[in-house]
């Protein structure tokens, strides 16, 4: 055909494109691993708190257990 | 006839049960349109919110006689838009802080007689502000704007707006970020009901023929009759407890 | 939090070469689009991209039938899981559109209804997310996300039909043409292979992006439920 165009040299968009594909993709992937990485934090200091509450707990209830023996 | 004979009380029952549905609706209304005529508090927003956003427009756009001829109904609707959030906020944020909403909650009737009551008084409010907003439009730019097509379709407009509008107030209005939440929540959702009440106005301003206009006629009755249902539907989930 | 499951880490690997495979076969085996040229490659990841989002669109009203008959939060999280992930994929496939068109239609942007409609339906899934930030009751907030997300998912098509009121200009490659658009092509053997493998790709990865969210989520609950109870 003698009205068929040159083919435009269109790769920096081409490349662009991809680029920002992996770019989206990448920050989405990090973003999901830095949210598990914080709660898994989060989930470790709770269960220490839980874990020292717990202890403090007996600790008072050994505390209370004697002086109940000792009313009676 | 048969079922009214076996049955004679049910029926009557069920006319009871209709009654107070629409009692409660009318009791909610009545109740919102009376504390409104008498502190004018949200109307007024409304209005010199809308006067102000035409005059800004005016400014803005440079409304000289060619393009207020293709810009009237854009103009129009967005003052309609961003008026009404204000006004669909305010009217469900008093709801919210004074109580009122877990007391009608209490009361012996079906949650979407809620619903229907705050969007007829909504739905009164921005009405009464585009009846006064359209003769000062039409003063201001020397166009006339009384086409009852063009009142036909602010009506039908407007019932799309607040029918959705309300239900996302009653929402919007329980989250912590409650006085930027609404428009965020309503345009995108109300995207449709806005583009094809600009395009069905604008074409009877223009002296489009039917066949053009006919199309986002239709869009909006489809819209109002959708979201009036959904929202329905939907009304108790918002308020339970 | 349990440790990553071995189906899930091995279907990150997959996912990982997938897409590796997917950008060889649109960049290298794809043969070269004649009237726009090379920048026609995006569109594998275009299509693909949108494909998944779409679905996850259609699945997101689907949970919200779901949650809000159950009222079970389980289908919360999964709600949240495919609503984020598509939006993700959304994202890409509106800047890929936008890049595509620059050369094509010579312009970043322009006010057709599939893009429109694009990007209404993008802000609808992220005000999904600033109406969840203002809810601290997760009852409520899946209330009334699910809520939201139903109405979303209506208005969508909707939106789309009244911005027809307009004329497109965007191809249909897929079925029928458009005498209208503007830089549509037929896609030959190379083409179609890249094609269904891309849309295969972004279906496998968008799985399990979904799944490493849904374990997100159920981690966000659980750490949620621990600060309740150690506020007593």
């Amino acid at each position: 055909m003698f009205f068929q165009e040159v083919t435009p040299d269109t790769s920096s968009y081409m490349i662009a494109g991809f680029a920002i594909t992996f770019l989206v993709l990448a920050a989405y992937v990090a973003s999901l691993y830095l949210r598990e990485r914080n709660l898994k934090q989060d989930i470790d200091t709770l269960t220490e708190l839980q874990k020292a509450a717990a202890a403090e707990n007996l600790k008072t209830d050994k505390k209370r257990a004697p002086k109940k023996n000792a009313k009676k | 006839m048969a079922t009214k004979a076996s049955h004679p009380n049910s029926l009557s029952k069920k006319e009871a049960a209709v009654g107070g549905y629409f009692k409660a609706i009318s009791a909610i209304v009545w109740k919102d349109l009376r504390a409104e005529f008498r502190s004018w508090e949200l109307i007024s927003a409304m209005l010199v919110f809308s006067l102000l956003a035409i005059l800004i427009f005016n400014f803005a756009l440079e409304l000289d006689v060619k393009t207020r001829q293709s810009v009237t109904a854009g103009v129009l609707w967005a003052t309609f838009a961003f008026a009404g959030t204000l006004g669909l906020n305010r009217s469900m944020s008093i709801e919210k802080d004074r109580g009122c909403l877990d007391g009608l909650l209490l009361a012996p009737v079906d949650r979407s007689a809620i619903y229907f009551g705050k969007f007829f008084s909504n739905l009164a409010f921005m009405l009464i502000v585009e009846a006064i907003v359209l003769p000062v439009y039409s003063v201001l730019y020397n166009t006339n704007l009384f086409h009852p097509g063009l009142i036909a379709v602010i009506l039908l407009g407007s019932i799309g707006y607040t029918s959705v509008g309300t239900l996302l107030a009653a929402m919007s209005v329980q989250t912590r970020t409650r006085d930027v939440l609404l428009p965020i929540l309503l345009f995108p959702v109300a995207f449709a009901v806005l583009l094809s009440a600009v395009k069905a106005s604008g074409g009877f301003l223009n002296g489009a023929d039917f066949a053009e206009i006919s199309f986002p006629i239709n869009l909006l009755i489809v819209y109002d009759i959708i979201f009036i249902a959904i929202s329905f539907m939907l009304f108790d989930a918002v308020v339970e407890e | 939090m349990n440790n990553k499951p071995l189906a899930l880490k091995i279907l990150d690997l997959i996912s990982i070469v997938l897409l590796l495979a997917a950008t060889y076969l649109s960049i290298f085996v794809a043969p070269m689009e004649r009237v726009m040229g090379n920048v026609q490659r995006v569109f594998y990841f275009h299509v693909g991209t949108a494909w998944v989002a779409l679905i996850g669109f259609i699945f997101t009203a689907a949970l919200s039938v779901i949650y809000l008959t159950t009222k079970n939060l389980k289908w919360d999280r999964i709600q949240v899981a495919a609503v984020e992930v598509s939006v993700v994929f959304f994202l890409i496939t509106i800047i890929l559109g936008s890049i595509w068109a620059r050369p094509a239609w010579n312009t970043w942007w322009t006010w057709d209804p599939r893009l429109t409609t694009a990007a209404v339906v993008e802000l609808v899934y992220i005000a999904y997310f600033m109406l969840r930030q203002g809810l601290d009751d997760p009852n409520k907030r899946a209330n009334f996300s699910a809520i939201y997300a139903l109405i979303g998912g209506l208005s969508a098509p909707i939106t789309f039909f009244s911005i027809r009121l307009f004329r497109t200009i965007h191809p249909v490659v897929i079925a029928g043409t458009n005498a209208e658009a503007e830089g549509s092509f037929s896609m030959s053997g190379g083409m179609l292979q890249a094609f269904f493998f891309a849309l295969f790709a972004f279906t496998v990865i968008f799985i399990d992006l979904f799944w490493n969210r849904i374990r997100l989520g159920e981690a966000q609950a659980k750490v949620e439920e621990m600060k309740i109870n150690a506020a007593y």
